[in-house]
């Protein structure tokens, strides 16, 4: 089952020939006719009632580690024979060579979707665990985990887009925010914001790279499009992503934005000092009224994003995160019941987004990604006293509706970001223009990943 | 290249014959737990690291040999020639300015009189032994545009906010402090072992003929510290182009890429499994750190 | 140069001079040394403040609001008394081989002249420029067919032996006049002998200079613990810090700037502690070591 170089290792306490060292080591190489075995590699759930085991679970630091630890107590009272070993990890750090070396290997790994694709030689397809399920998984979630028809993650959150903006602060200013239905209405209204706030920058212009990017694929999604095509094409060079750079071009030249890192100490400042009042955010942006923003705490709203074009979509997925379970766990299929149990039985999903320890009104950073447990009229967490009260909930759950299909992630998406994302920061700086960034980002990206792949 | 003949027994008679062949063997006997771990530590993943620089693999399945492909797309792409630009400029912000304070403070705490040469000592050493990992995340907090120490300080004198790890004008500069505050105490005490060599009669001679104390550093010292400069120049142009954790830590490569030093680039390529890019680029650092090493021996000849 | 040759004879400089000079000196060691010291100081003095007022207020200094909530979050969030336990342990085996090891092999290279000894010896120096990350993939490899991952053993033994300790242990050892060997010969000592009588006594120094760059050494290695020890319990000391960095770095949802950064002083600040601590007590040594090593040969 497992694909590793059969290289054998001369442990040579007295080999002092290289050439002979020479001879015996390096992986396998063939002319590389490449063919991989596809039957066996769909997961199959345990058949008998009450399974036995000890499973590793790998998760990051954090709110979320704590959110799932709690949870494990309820998942034992189905499951009481399985014993559950969750381990804080740096995974961006360890998952790659724990994979390639099938030591020690977890039986699930928290991963952020955008990192699936890369890992997914590694993986257990779960196409036919997860079979029962898929009609009710939003469709944004189910492609992300996509590649060549199988899927590689067990979704967990949705992260739709929303455009939070400070309502104390435009009111005052006279700027009528509810209008806003897109993004030209959206610069209208920033415009307006300056003119009775002079120096202000209404409107974030994220400055970390990474974060840039994951913010310009949720545009995308609005557009129903994504850096790649299920095929893998690329499909950068478009009028809809030049549509995209232009309005934050627009943003930039005309000086309406506040250009920092996603809550960095200079971010927060702006949006304390009402410098910074429109922020198009994943709902995870939520943190920083509960958390960072003492001063401007409960003059937050959010609304669903503004579309590109009259009457189009209003959703996009910014960034989220999926299970993974490596094909070397000893217990995966063990592990794969943890994971339908937290995300698609009511018992579980309401145990990780429910009210709990950790967040008193729900772990409302995200959504689930199951359609059952996102019910508008039957919220998992409450309204949020950081945001006036305002029942994110529902407008969260609508929007989520609203991300369209059809944009999966390629592997190499992550590699991109020293390519497209630091480019769009060239833009912002005025070094370049929409086109130049699409153009030679483009080129690098075929050349540097694509074509090396 | 290797050398057959021993060292002349001093006393070649019969009675000798087994000290003689004790003496043979020893040396191999002293060696063997060396090779033993090094052999298999160091020669075996170098040798298999240069078979996979001429194969495409990522990290599993069957590797495919490609022949030299990685590296001619390493020498043709602009990405890589970045990184060893990025080093470079690196290594002229380091190297010159360590050896000029290096200089500087050995030949102060040389002075056997000096008032509390001992606090000196250790004072300048205590950057060095505190954790890569741990002065690095000091580095990132310090050094915050908005929140850090540093531009605090600037503020209370009048001066604007500089974007230390923000701007690609300034980051190569800040991680070139990190490395010159850390490492600078390690290369002072290099210099004193070296000036503890130089005979003293010689800066009396020049004393007694009154030339100034930088006149004698630059006319008397600097050249009689040669042979120690030098070791530490190739011991830093190493560390240096050898750069990863720094940068890694601190920046990530950023901004736009001007912190992506010949370390981190090769790194890269190793995160993303590209396992025979990775080590065609090792290979091609070590040959160009080598040649760095070579031109300054060659340097400091010509110039005897 | 020219300018050394004609040097101009003027009289000794009067002693006032002589005190300004003093002065100056002490000026530019003292300006240097704050320098040198600060961010230690302001890391350790920092864990102790309010996690909010680290951020805020990052020079201030409120002594009536110090406190030990970032330690105890922090021991709270992360195995990082495991994390010395496995370092400690690392620590003794690896530093006992390397410094049994690397005077051997410097002894050979520096006294005896045998067949392969060269090669040997540039292999060495090749290794001293290998990029240590371009190993890790095959190392890790290795480990695997070993059954070594996650394992004590895989975190001492490579890089036990050290290129640059057993090149410098060659330099020292180099500077022993044969003499003293041939004469150790003559009176019937044999070559181990001769090592542990005649050849250890005199690098004494060195050798004590090398223990604690290798104490250092492996304290603050990081890329390998991380990479080969990918589970909780074998976590090294500095594995346990750069888990509690990727929190800053990583741009974590969640993740509060101001609280992970006191989390990340207080364990800084613990992980430091005892490393100054052995230094200082140990500085003697270890400058007397590398001023005996000195680099003449």
């Amino acid at each position: 089952m497992r694909r590793t170089p059969r290289h054998r290792l001369v442990l040579a306490t007295g080999a002092l020939s290289a050439g002979l060292v020479l001879a015996a080591c390096g992986p396998s190489i063939d002319g590389g006719d490449g063919k991989e075995e596809n039957a066996g590699d769909a997961l199959q759930a345990p058949s008998e009632d009450s399974p036995s085991g000890e499973i590793t679970i790998w998760n990051r630091s954090g709110d979320l580690y704590n959110v799932f630890d709690a949870a494990i107590d309820d998942f034992n009272e189905v499951y009481p024979d399985i014993e559950v070993d969750h381990q804080t990890v740096d995974i961006d750090a360890k998952l790659q060579n724990t994979l390639i070396t099938g030591s020690d290997v977890p039986d699930g790994v928290f991963l952020d979707d955008a990192k699936v694709g890369g890992y997914a030689d590694y993986l257990w397809d779960l196409r036919e665990v997860l079979d029962p399920y898929l009609e009710d998984i939003a469709p944004q979630k189910v492609d992300v985990n996509s590649l060549d028809g199988s899927i590689y993650g067990v979704p967990f959150d949705l992260n739709p887009g929303l455009l939070f903006y400070n309502d104390a602060a435009l009111s005052e200013a006279g700027v009528d925010a509810t209008s806003i239905e897109t993004y030209d209405d959206l610069l209208d209204a920033a415009r307006e914001y300056q003119e009775a706030e002079p120096g202000s920058g209404p409107i974030h212009l994220e400055q970390s790279a990474f974060l840039g990017q994951l913010q310009l694929e949720m545009f995308a999604g609005q557009l129903a499009t994504s850096l790649a095509d299920a095929d893998g094409e690329l499909r950068l060079d478009t009028p809809e992503y030049l549509r995209i750079l232009e309005w934050l071009d627009t943003v930039r030249s005309e000086g309406l934005g506040t250009r920092a890192e996603y809550l960095s100490p200079s971010d927060v400042g702006a949006l304390e000092a009402t410098d910074q009042v429109f922020y198009p955010w994943a709902i995870w942006f939520n943190f920083a009224p509960q958390q960072q923003l003492t001063e401007t705490r409960g003059d937050w709203r959010a609304m669903p994003l503004p579309a590109w074009e009259e009457g189009g979509a209003r959703g996009g997925a910014m960034g989220g995160s999926s299970f993974v379970l490596p094909k070397d766990g000893e217990n995966a299929d063990l592990a794969w019941l943890f994971y339908e149990f937290l995300m698609y039985d009511e018992a579980g999903y309401t145990a990780v987004y429910g009210p709990n320890d950790i967040y008193p009104d729900g772990l409302n950073t995200s959504i689930p990604a199951y359609e059952p447990a996102a019910d508008p009229d039957d919220p998992l967490f409450g309204p949020i006293e950081a945001m006036g009260g305002q029942d994110l909930w529902s407008t969260a759950v609508e929007a989520g509706e609203e991300i369209p299909g059809g944009a999966p992630i390629p592997a190499w998406w992550d590699g991109a970001v020293d390519y497209l994302g630091v480019n769009i920061q060239r833009m912002l700086d005025g070094d370049m223009t929409p086109e130049e960034v699409l153009a030679q980002s483009s080129e690098d990206i075929q050349e540097n990943l694509i074509d090396r792949q | 290249m290797t050398t057959t003949a021993l060292t002349a027994d001093p006393a070649p008679q019969r009675g000798h014959r087994r000290a003689v062949l004790r003496r043979q063997l020893a040396p191999y006997a002293f060696i063997l737990p060396f090779i033993a771990v090094f052999a298999a530590f160091g020669v075996y993943p170098m040798i298999f690291t240069l078979r996979l620089s001429f194969t495409d693999w990522r990290g599993s399945g069957t590797a495919t040999w490609i022949g030299i492909d990685n590296y001619t797309y390493l020498l043709t792409n602009p990405a890589f020639w970045g990184s060893m630009a990025n080093s470079g400029v690196l290594w002229l912000l380091i190297v010159p300015a360590q050896l000029v304070l290096g200089v500087l403070i050995a030949v102060a705490l040389d002075n056997a009189k000096l008032r509390l040469r001992g606090f000196y000592r250790v004072a300048f050493l205590v950057p060095f032994v505190t954790p890569l990992v741990a002065v690095a995340q000091i580095w990132v907090v310090i050094f915050d545009r908005d929140y850090g120490v540093v531009n605090g300080l600037l503020g209370l004198v009048g001066l604007p906010d500089v974007g230390w790890l923000t701007t690609s004008a300034w980051a190569k500069p800040t991680l070139a402090l990190l490395f010159l505050w850390k490492t600078t105490g390690f290369v002072v005490i290099i210099l004193l072992s070296g000036l503890q060599a130089i005979d003293r009669s010689v800066y009396d001679a020049a004393e007694i003929d009154g030339a100034n104390r930088l006149r004698r550093l630059w006319s008397i010292t600097v050249p009689l510290l040669k042979r120690t400069l030098l070791f530490v120049v190739v011991l830093q142009t190493l560390a240096v182009f050898q750069m990863f954790a720094e940068p890694y830590v601190v920046t990530d490569g950023g901004p736009y890429g001007s912190t992506t030093t010949a370390g981190l680039y090769l790194y890269d390529h190793i995160n993303r499994a590209d396992l025979g890019t990775g080590a065609a680029n090792s290979f091609l650092l070590v040959i160009v750190v080598m040649l760095m090493s070579l031109l300054f021996v060659r340097l400091l000849r010509t110039e005897d | 140069m020219t300018a050394a040759t004609r040097v101009r004879v003027r009289p000794r400089p009067p002693r006032v001079t002589a005190g300004v000079r003093t002065a100056g000196t002490q000026a530019f060691l003292w300006v240097l040394t704050v320098a040198f010291l600060a961010p230690v100081v302001w890391a350790v003095v920092s864990a102790f403040k309010p996690a909010t007022a680290i951020v805020s207020d990052p020079l201030g200094l409120d002594i009536g609001t110090l406190t030990w909530d970032n330690f105890k979050l922090m021991f709270a969030d992360v195995p990082i008394g495991q994390g010395f336990v496995n370092t400690a342990i690392v620590l003794a085996a690896k530093g006992s081989i390397t410094l049994f090891c690397a005077p051997l092999a410097g002894y050979a290279f520096a006294k005896y002249r045998f067949p392969g000894r060269n090669l040997l010896f540039g292999t060495v120096l090749i290794t001293l420029m290998l990029p240590v990350i371009v190993l890790i993939i095959p190392l890790l490899l290795e480990m695997k067919e070993l059954g070594w991952v996650n394992t004590y053993q895989a975190l001492i033994l490579p890089g036990a032996v050290d290129a640059f300790a057993i090149f410098w242990m060659r330099q020292v050892i180099a500077e022993i006049p044969d003499e003293l060997l041939d004469a150790a010969r003559i009176d019937g000592c044999g070559e181990f002998g001769i090592f542990t009588r005649i050849v250890l006594p005199v690098i004494k120094p060195a050798m004590a200079g090398l223990a604690v760059l290798t104490v250092m050494n492996i304290y603050n290695d990081f890329v390998w613990p991380v990479v080969v020890a990918s589970s909780e319990r074998m976590a090294t000391l500095q594995v346990v810090l750069s888990t509690l960095a990727q929190n800053i770095t990583g741009n974590r949802i969640g993740a509060d700037y101001a609280t992970v950064t006191g989390e990340l002083l207080a364990a800084v600040s613990v992980a430091m502690i005892p490393l100054l601590i052995i230094f200082v007590f140990l500085q003697k040594h270890f400058i007397n070591g590398i001023l005996a090593g000195s680099m003449k040969g």
